[in-house]
């Protein structure tokens, strides 16, 4: 694009863009596709998903195991690229990103919860919470009044040195929820977050993530359990590589 | 910041595996601490030789002396040519303008007698450029003069085990010794000359051994005339080092004139020293290269140890990266990680080098000395050491992708 001509768009009626998604989404999937070329039979795990997330929109994703699935949250969590399609998160297409480029949004922009917590053992509960920040660049005062802010919200801030093998495993939970909050996220991405937990515990977890949406915060749920799926606003069912089913 | 973080981690990763971390130092440890001992040692010894060449007259010293050439040759004055010879000395005294001091030398055995002592000893006429030629002087008395030389004076100068030897306590100095039935009056006592390499054996002991009296007496009483006097060699100083090759060529062609043939030799300290430093260099280079092989060992060590503490901890970088750690992040806290390790390995291993130097040094009485240049030397093959073996497992820790890593038990 020459410069004369960039000039002239900017100060003519604002243009159509093609590259803009359709919708103002959080997220907007379209035609994702994912092949895992393993020699001669190559697996198609996803084959064409479109969809689109709102800002604010709490969203479960279920589907049995080998639906896909898991591949689709690796791709909205930024940890895989699709094979073909395209993903736009928060008006930037990171479909074709570097590894690089994707380890900045991961930091910017997601948060993520797993099944096993994967906190690291030998940090303390504050050094975990910092993490992401650590990562972002930013100072260790800042770093530390974040970590304790969001630690206060899931309501664990008074046990900000112990470490990881000295909390249950709910509360170990929360620290990682605590960990993907410090960034302020556009999107938190919990996979399974209660698949470790008995119901109770699980249950205050999810009611944890049900306070975030409530307060606005966009939340991704991955999970095999209709009783969780129930809570949240919207489902989205995967089946063969392709959404089954949606319901609001 | 995140440098001052890696760091952080990795000394709690050394504390943390102490036992493990132990094993990866030890040959980053003895690596450094031989490239320690070797350079104290080396260093030592070049000191040492430096101060023997002084005290022994310096490196501008250079020598003559004869050399037949056993070779059949018909012409006269290579016949008539009965090598070194006092006129030479004079020659090149009067001729050579790269040199400042020339010392002729004559010697030959002959009984010496004082009271009931006697013995056959070794007479060396020498004149007085000698002293300072050998930085070796008067002790007691004074040593030969200009006019001793001139008047081929009967006067003698004792070396100190030489006066002990004679004259046990009382002084020889004004006493008259017997050399080869001949009275000589004593006028001087030389210094004690002391030089060790280790501590033990004087090198330099020889020189307490002398008896010197002027050079034209010795020739003079041998029945020779001062113009063909033969002597034996010649201690020369050139005036420059940096002249050296031209001053061994200007004696080598003054002594060409006069002899027509080439029956002597002419060598310099500077020559010398050059080889020296050809060998120095070599012992060097065998020491650095053990050195550097202990070095590389330690660095594999390292790196197997980098690797199973990776494997270890995939989950972790797993997690680290899914949080936002970038690949170069990645790449840097466990490339941090290995030169932290062997930094500290390095640090150990100057405490270890100085006790190897000391036990050396105890043992064969081999003086060292450690010096900044060296610590620092070995603190920087460690360094690298760590930086090079340290790059494999960081390229494998950055490069690992994430999904794969979480999923990991």
């Amino acid at each position: 694009m020459s410069a004369i001509f960039k000039y002239e768009v900017e100060t003519g009626p604002e243009p159509e863009m093609p590259e803009m998604p359709r919708e103002r989404a959080l997220i907007t999937l379209e035609q994702i596709s994912k092949v895992y070329d393993s020699g001669e039979n190559a697996v198609q795990a996803l084959r064409g998903i479109d969809t689109g997330i709102e800002a604010g929109q709490f969203v479960a994703i279920t589907g049995p195991s080998g639906s896909g699935k898991s591949t689709l949250m690796h791709i909205l969590g930024c940890l895989d690229s699709p094979s073909a399609g395209r993903y736009w998160l928060d008006g930037e297409d990171v479909a074709t990103l570097t590894s690089r480029e994707l380890a900045r949004i991961r930091n910017r922009k997601i948060g993520f919860v797993f099944q096993t917590f994967n906190l690291l053992p030998r940090a303390t509960i504050l050094k975990n919470v910092e993490l992401p920040l650590l990562y972002a660049g930013i100072g260790k005062d800042e770093r530390q009044e974040r970590a304790m802010k969001a630690l206060e919200r899931v309501g664990l801030n008074t046990r900000s040195k112990h470490r990881p093998n000295e909390l249950s495993g709910g509360q170990r939970q929360r620290v990682a929820i605590a960990r993907a909050l410090v960034n302020n996220p556009s999107l938190i991405l919990a996979d399974e977050p209660t698949g470790n937990l008995d119901t109770k515990t699980g249950s205050d977890i999810i009611r944890i993530f049900e306070e975030l949406a409530g307060s606005g915060q966009t939340i991704i749920l991955v999970t095999h359990d209709p009783s969780i799926a129930a809570r949240t606003e919207r489902r989205i069912r995967i089946v063969d590589g392709l959404i089954d089913t949606e319901s609001d | 910041m995140i440098i001052f973080e890696s760091i952080i981690d990795g000394f709690r990763d050394i504390r943390d595996h102490f036992g493990r971390t132990m094993l990866q130092l030890l040959g980053i440890i003895l690596g450094a601490a031989s490239i320690v001992a070797t350079f104290s040692l080396s260093v030592a010894g070049k000191a040492a030789s430096m101060e023997f060449y002084r005290v022994s007259g310096g490196i501008q010293k250079m020598w003559v002396w004869d050399k037949p050439t056993g070779k059949v040759t018909l012409n006269a004055k290579a016949l008539a040519s009965k090598g070194l010879t006092y006129s030479d000395a004079l020659a090149i005294r009067r001729d050579a303008r790269e040199i400042d001091l020339v010392a002729p030398m004559a010697s030959q055995g002959a009984l010496v007698r004082y009271g009931h002592t006697e013995k056959s000893r070794e007479i060396s006429g020498v004149t007085p450029e000698y002293a300072p030629l050998t930085d070796f002087h008067a002790g007691s008395g004074r040593f030969l003069t200009d006019s001793d030389v001139a008047s081929a004076a009967r006067v003698v100068v004792l070396g100190s085990e030489r006066a002990a030897e004679f004259f046990g306590t009382d002084n020889p100095i004004g006493k008259t010794l017997t050399i080869g039935g001949t009275g000589y009056s004593v006028v001087g006592v030389m210094e004690e000359k002391y030089f060790s390499f280790d501590q033990k054996r004087n090198v330099l002991r020889w020189m307490n051994r002398q008896i010197y009296i002027p050079v034209t007496t010795l020739i003079t009483r041998r029945g020779e005339t001062l113009e063909h006097g033969k002597i034996d060699r010649m201690q020369t100083r050139m005036k420059s080092v940096k002249r050296s090759d031209e001053a061994v060529d200007e004696v080598a062609r003054i002594l060409m004139r006069e002899h027509g043939v080439k029956d002597y030799e002419v060598m310099s300290r500077v020559a010398n020293l050059r080889r020296n430093e050809q060998n120095n260099k070599m012992y060097d280079m065998t020491f650095m290269v053990c050195g550097i092989i202990s070095l590389l060992v330690g660095g594999i060590v390292v790196m197997n140890i980098q690797l199973a503490s990776f494997n270890e901890r995939v989950r972790e970088v797993g997690t680290r990266k899914a949080v936002g750690a970038s690949p170069a992040q990645i790449f840097f806290q466990f490339l941090s990680e290995s030169i932290l390790v062997s930094l500290f390995g390095g640090f150990m291993g100057l405490f270890v080098g100085r006790l190897f130097t000391q036990a050396i040094t105890s043992l064969i009485h081999q003086p060292a000395i450690v010096t900044m240049g060296t610590l620092v030397n070995a603190m920087i093959f460690a360094a690298g050491t760590g930086l090079v073996f340290g790059m494999y497992p960081a390229i494998r820790a950055s490069r690992l992708d994430p999904i794969v890593a979480l999923r990991t038990e």
